[in-house]
């Protein structure tokens, strides 16, 4: 392709603007559709893996009438026993509810004797004393527990009500950072005894029982064994955790997904009846080109270009609007529909993440079904007579 | 030069076979220009699109210097008439949203010239057909003359040998036609092989060497 092919093209796309500028139109629109949704359920997954990562890998639980209760304490003894297990950490947590508004906090207790709970603290948030943060009527919160209870005017500290009718006032010692808000926005960390209190466990008591099998291998193996230590025991993996949240979210974005395949099948459409019973100018354009010299593959080469050049000016400033609305505004709308639902209200600042992969989903997902769509009519009436064509 | 063979061509129309064209044999000399005279539908514009090789014979072929353009694959034909043939065509078929100078680009586009080498041969051809002073006016914009010379100026520009003309003057009024003529006689003397297809009698009595080649009910009347 030389300088006047290009010379031509340029001619063909600025002569016939307003028709290329409703083309662009249309597809920006189409193409910011699906990758904000592309670009919300990448930061979603981003955000699911980064919070999912410190997890332990297993958690034990009684299990009584399908129902979660108590778990006694000394199951975590005979976890110690299994080869192969590592990291047993016994849990305290559960929703404390804010009366007045019908709002949870979902509580969870961190053990002042358990290294890999102080670990994983001092991974998730920067800059803590845990030994001070353990001695005190501390917690840590998430963003959204922060925001509702200075909503209610509780700055510093709340007080929480026991089940045996006592007040106990816990100061806010941190926030959990941004990049887990996910999971963690109506969080909140205490020590292990303080969330016994509140949530009125004994002290032989937990609510489930943590713990890790480094060799993936082993992981059905020691499922078993599990399984046969008590009748009443479930046993949860981090696979299935993950699991129910992709199948969430990822239902979410296929909805969306199904809706812009509608669209762009639909546009596709409009676009391969127009160029199908192409406009008798058009058609008499492309016979009189191959009357003039212009071979098949001329044509079809100008008309895709052509398509080509307006579906990727389209893909660059959808994508660029995408990363705005999304990136920049939080994808306002989008959001509630992908977080919406969720007991406090969650102001997730989307995590950037582009990948070549969702990129190059997005311009496929467009540019092929386009591109068949503009081609198979030229193509079409490329191979008849230019005499014909003319006509 | 142009040399038809045996050629026919028949539409069909579910089973019905009408016959346009019946077992053409036509010899055209280099330098040459031909009328081919006839009534309508005698057969005349079916015959010089298939010389132009804008439309494949039923039976038979053309060969243009002694290449068979009707019988070859799509990429060679439109080569040889790319750089072989001009056509001007009876409703002038100028891309109406171009400029003049753009449209008599478009046979060039895709001949691999560099841009520059394409503007000289654009600038030669408008000054021939006496159009180069409307050359950035929209095609939209002219007159009948104007856009005929517009043609005129297009089918030039590859410095073909063949022009072929399709009832050139029946869109235009005398004073075109007889312009188009002097034209046609430039043509002819640069060398050029014409052949016009028309059933105007000014083209009867044309001042310069010329042969009429009478059609009638699809057959050459001689």
């Amino acid at each position: 392709m030389n300088r006047a092919f290009w010379y031509f093209l340029s001619l063909q796309l600025f002569k016939e603007r307003s028709k290329h500028l409703t083309i662009i139109v249309i597809s920006i629109l189409l193409i910011f559709i699906l990758s904000s949704v592309l670009f919300i359920s990448s930061s979603i997954r981003f955000s699911l893996e980064q919070t999912l990562k410190p997890q332990p890998d297993f958690v034990i639980s009684r299990l009584q009438g399908g129902v979660n209760r108590s778990t006694p304490i000394e199951w975590s003894d005979e976890l110690f026993d299994i080869y192969g297990v590592t990291k047993v950490t016994p849990r305290v947590y559960g929703r404390y509810f804010f009366r007045p508004k019908g709002k949870s906090f979902l509580i969870m207790g961190i053990d002042a004797f358990e290294e890999e709970s102080h670990k994983s603290l001092e991974k998730l948030i920067d800059s803590i004393d845990i030994k001070a943060f353990l001695t005190g009527n501390n917690m840590i919160v998430g963003e959204g527990v922060k925001e509702y209870l200075q909503k209610n005017f509780y700055n510093n500290s709340y007080k929480f009500l026991t089940p045996k009718g006592k007040f106990i006032d816990i100061k806010i010692a941190k926030i959990v950072p941004k990049e887990t808000r996910l999971l963690s926005n109506d969080m909140i960390i205490m020590p292990i005894d303080l969330a016994r209190e509140v949530l009125g466990y004994t002290q032989d008591e937990v609510t489930d029982i943590a713990f890790n099998v480094p060799n993936p291998d082993e992981w059905s193996n020691i499922e078993d064994k599990l399984l046969s230590l008590h009748y009443d025991l479930g046993v949860v993996d981090k696979n299935e955790v993950k699991k129910s949240y992709e199948t969430l979210y990822n239902y979410k974005s296929g909805f969306f997904l199904i809706i812009f395949l509608i669209l762009i099948m639909t546009f596709s459409l409009i676009l391969y009846q127009r160029y199908n019973m192409v406009y008798s100018t058009e058609k008499r354009e492309i016979g009189l080109l191959r009357a003039l010299g212009w071979s098949i593959n001329d044509v079809l080469r100008l008309k895709f270009m052509e398509s080509f050049i307006l579906i990727v000016t389209s893909y660059i400033i959808g994508i660029f609007i995408a990363y705005i609305f999304v990136y920049i505004y939080n994808a306002p709308l989008l959001k509630n529909i992908f977080l919406g639902g969720q007991n406090l209200q969650n102001s997730v600042s989307f995590i950037p993440i582009i990948d070549i992969a969702t990129l190059s989903s997005i311009f496929l997902l467009y540019a092929v079904p386009f591109i068949i769509a503009v081609i198979v009519p030229v193509w079409r009436v490329s191979v008849t007579n230019p005499k014909e064509a003319m006509l | 030069m142009i040399r038809v063979e045996n050629l026919s061509k028949s539409f069909y129309h579910q089973q019905d076979e009408s016959k346009i064209l019946i077992d053409i044999n036509l010899h055209i000399k280099r330098g040459e220009c031909i009328i081919l005279k006839g009534i309508s539908g005698s057969g005349k514009t079916t015959l010089l699109s298939i010389i132009a090789g804008l439309d494949r014979p039923s039976k038979g072929k053309v060969l243009i210097d002694d290449e068979p353009i009707s019988k070859l694959p799509d990429i060679f034909a439109s080569k040889i008439r790319a750089k072989k043939i001009g056509m001007i065509f009876q409703h002038f078929n100028l891309f109406e949203n171009l400029s003049v100078y753009e449209n008599v680009t478009v046979p060039l586009i895709p001949s691999g010239l560099p841009l520059d080498d394409i503007y000289r041969a654009v600038d030669k051809s408008l000054k021939v057909a006496n159009i180069y002073h409307k050359r950035s006016l929209v095609a939209s914009r002219l007159s009948g003359g104007e856009k005929q010379r517009c043609a005129i100026a297009r089918a030039l520009v590859a410095d073909p040998d063949i022009i072929v003309c399709d009832e050139p003057t029946a869109n235009l009024d005398s004073q075109n036609s007889i312009l188009f003529i002097e034209t046609i006689k430039e043509l002819h003397l640069m060398g050029k092989t014409i052949v016009i297809a028309t059933h105007d009698p000014l083209f009867e009595n044309l001042n310069f060497k010329s042969r009429i080649v009478p059609m009638f009910d699809g057959k050459i009347d001689e």
